[in-house]
């Protein structure tokens, strides 16, 4: 039998204190966390809950349990849109971490950087996407666009652009590219004004080349900044959405019907639901692998 | 007192009467009934409904109904409806409906509330109900109950310049096979000019692909099952595809009217096949006023069956305050609002508005303008509201005759092949119940 003032049991004043202040300000962020939870929890359980519903055309709902699944698995439009998705997300990251990493260099070895030029730099990303969409959508027109027309007056063929089956992807990729590098480049000028200048100083001592040091300490220090942006853009470009939708709507045919905007159709323009929560779903949990999968590689890069 | 004037007398009163009762009743409607109420509109925005808003503050000024409007791109207005709706709140009180593609979904759903008794008591006495488009009225009819009020009357008509089939030597074509052979000797006479222009974008073609379709003879479905692979089907996916391929613009898979009218407007196509309430659009700036003539589709195989569609006016089910809303609706499709409407380039579905002399003056200023209302005649007595299945998923029946159109534009598929696919997917979609 354990005496109720043994000393195991009898905590001391100072953690007695300590306790109750994690308790009251518990209390207060308790109505805050609540919210956040409420606001994240609830829709993705109502949208599993969708998931194993099953809506017809006239909005009838019956239980279906894993049929939308089932039916997901063998649905080819689901894996080309997993295709074009993962194809359009290497493309433009590659173009964003190249030009991000080069543009970040470049504003970091400039002496002096006028606010207008920074302003420049900041407002592709500023653009709402949409505006963004229009625009290109106007600048590559093929007929009346002034992308064709600099292409034809430079004596180079002119290109479909967005309505070519085969160039859609990279052109979406370019601009999204055009939108978004600047924002990489930010994050890894950060970066590199956080690096320590003891190690360039002996690099310059040691005779080292501009590529040297650029390949053997400016870039292996970068990398947990650079898989930071990584993580950042993965998350945007697995659910690349407003560009196609504004410019082609998944077209010409399907061939830039990514995940999210086969999604969008199947649930908002045919009404089914239940089977775009289980798309949905499928492209969450891709993300969520894919952020995680980062995470792990920042760990271990990390210095 | 003779009999004679006896009965004179009660003729008399009785007429007196009547006419008490009526100016009584007529007096009875009172446009300030809901002074002071605010009403919801969830608009689209499109000529009609940017044309009917400029006279917003008429109708703040005659109801003292205050008018909320949230106004949206079309697709994007259809999914804000579809998630307001789904929710069955009462965020919207009226909204704007396009019979011919959503009315059967819509009204299975329940998402209309039913117009016909309001049509019938609280409607001002100079609305004339029995004016409207009886076929347009027809359409937004489900199961007896009516759904909405037509705000227009429209469908697909060609443009054509004059000038260049001038210069040309082109005839206006009498047959859809005459449309073909003006592209290709347009195409050999002047190469900068883009021969002829339609929608080739995925999910807007049916539209204009319809009106080729019926007037060359085929039919969607035929005994319940998609007819896609019919000789006269597949003629119509093969003529539509190969004007577009081989006349059309490059990158017209992408095109639907923004960049059509656009298109034709700065004077870079010859032939455009497009929505009529486009007029306004082609002819801003004046550049194409005087040089475009204008045509329904000519005749086919199967003579002319002109797609004809009208923009609808309707209260949603879930409205608090259906009674105020249904004074808005019938406000913007009243004789006087749609007069001002017609003269901007609204064609209204109401004969009445269509003889009225300020009308008739404004139609007879531009040549033009008389061309596309004799179009529109043709469109009101012949048309069919017919764009993709007649079942209730018909818009994604429309996804699948894009699909099919498409690959033959981008030649991915035999017109074999592409009709097969076509009909295989949709045979699937109609056994879906």
């Amino acid at each position: 039998m354990v005496a109720l003032e043994s000393p195991a049991i009898r905590k001391p004043a100072e953690t007695f204190g300590q306790d109750r202040q994690r308790l009251e300000l518990a209390a207060l962020s308790a109505p805050a966390v609540l919210f956040t939870v409420g606001m994240i929890a609830f829709p993705v359980i109502y949208t599993v809950w969708l998931s194993f519903q099953s809506f017809s055309s006239t909005g009838k709902q019956s239980f279906v349990g894993l049929g939308n699944y089932a039916h997901l698995i063998s649905d080819n439009e689901f894996w080309h849109g997993l295709w074009v998705t993962l194809a359009l997300y290497l493309l433009s990251l590659v173009l964003q971490l190249v030009f991000g990493v080069w543009l970040a260099l470049v504003l970091f070895h400039a002496k002096r950087l006028s606010g207008i030029v920074r302003s420049l730099f900041i407002s592709p990303f500023m653009m709402p996407p949409v505006v963004a969409g229009m625009m290109w959508l106007v600048i590559l027109d093929p007929s009346i666009g002034a992308a064709n027309y600099i292409l034809t007056s430079l004596g180079l063929p002119p290109s479909d652009w967005l309505a070519s089956p085969t160039f859609v992807i990279p052109t979406v990729a370019l601009i999204d590219s055009w939108q978004w590098t600047p924002y990489v480049a930010l994050i890894v000028l950060g970066g590199l004004q956080s690096l320590p200048p003891s190690v360039y100083e002996a690099a310059q001592i040691d005779g080292a080349s501009p590529f040297k040091t650029f390949q053997r300490i400016t870039l292996p220090l970068l990398l947990p900044t650079i898989v930071t942006a990584t993580i950042l853009r993965s998350v945007d470009l697995l659910r690349f959405f407003d560009i196609i939708y504004i410019t082609t709507q998944g077209g010409p045919g399907n061939a830039s019907n990514t995940l999210n905007i086969y999604g969008f159709r199947v649930g908002f323009e045919f009404f089914n639901i239940g089977y775009a929560s289980a798309l949905m779903l499928t492209l969450t949990a891709i993300v969520f692998g894919a952020v995680l999968a980062f995470n792990r590689l920042r760990n271990a890069v990390a210095w | 007192m003779t009999a004679k004037s006896v009965a004179a007398g009660l003729t008399l009163s009785i007429i007196t009467a009547s006419a008490i009762v009526s100016a009584a009743h007529a007096a009875d409607f009172d446009w300030k009934k809901f002074q002071g109420k605010t009403v919801s509109f969830l608009a689209n925005n499109n000529p009609v409904s940017q044309t009917l808003l400029k006279h917003k503050a008429d109708f703040e000024k005659l109801t003292g109904i205050t008018l909320k409007v949230d106004m949206y791109q079309e697709q994007q207005m259809r999914q804000r409806l579809v998630t307001v709706m789904n929710a069955h709140s009462d965020e919207a009180d009226v909204f704007m409906t396009l019979p011919s593609r959503e009315g059967a979904q819509f009204a299975a759903a329940g998402w209309y509330a039913d117009l016909t008794p309001m049509t019938k008591n609280e409607v001002a006495p100079d609305y004339d109900y029995a004016g409207l488009s009886q076929a347009l009225l027809k359409a937004a009819t489900y199961n007896g109950k009516l759904t909405s009020m037509p705000m227009n009357i429209e469908g697909p008509v060609l443009y054509y310049r004059t000038d260049i089939f001038k210069k040309c030597g082109v005839d206006q074509p009498k047959t859809i096979g005459d449309i073909e052979a003006a592209a290709k000797k347009i195409k050999a006479c002047d190469p900068s000019i883009t021969p002829f222009v339609s929608r080739g974008l995925k999910p807007a073609l049916p539209y204009t692909f319809s009106n080729f379709l019926h007037n060359m003879g085929g039919s969607y479905m035929v005994n319940g099952k998609s007819a896609l692979c019919t000789p006269k089907d597949k003629a119509a996916l093969d003529t539509y595809s190969h004007l577009l391929r081989a006349y059309g613009p490059p990158g017209v898979v992408n095109y639907s009217f923004p960049q059509i009218s656009a298109l034709y407007r700065a004077g870079r196509a010859a032939m455009d096949f497009e929505a009529s309430n486009e007029l306004p659009t082609v002819m801003e700036g004046g550049a194409r006023l005087k040089d475009t003539g204008l045509i329904p589709l000519p005749p086919g195989d199967g003579g002319q069956v002109p797609t004809t569609i009208g923009w609808g006016i309707a209260v949603s089910a879930y409205s608090k305050q259906p009674d105020a809303a249904w004074y808005f609706v019938q406000w913007a499709t009243s004789p006087a609002v749609q007069k001002l409407m017609a003269v901007q380039g609204i064609a209204p579905p109401r004969s009445s508005v269509a003889d009225d002399p300020t009308y008739r003056k404004w139609i007879n200023e531009q040549p033009v303008r008389k061309e596309w209302q004799a179009a529109l005649d043709v469109l009101a007595s012949k048309g069919t509201s017919e764009v993709g299945y007649p079942i209730v998923a018909n818009p994604q029946s429309r996804e699948f005759i894009g699909q099919a159109v498409q690959s033959l534009i981008l030649k991915e598929k035999t017109v074999d092949q592409a009709c097969a696919d076509a009909d295989k997917a949709l045979d699937a979609l109609i056994a879906q119940k």
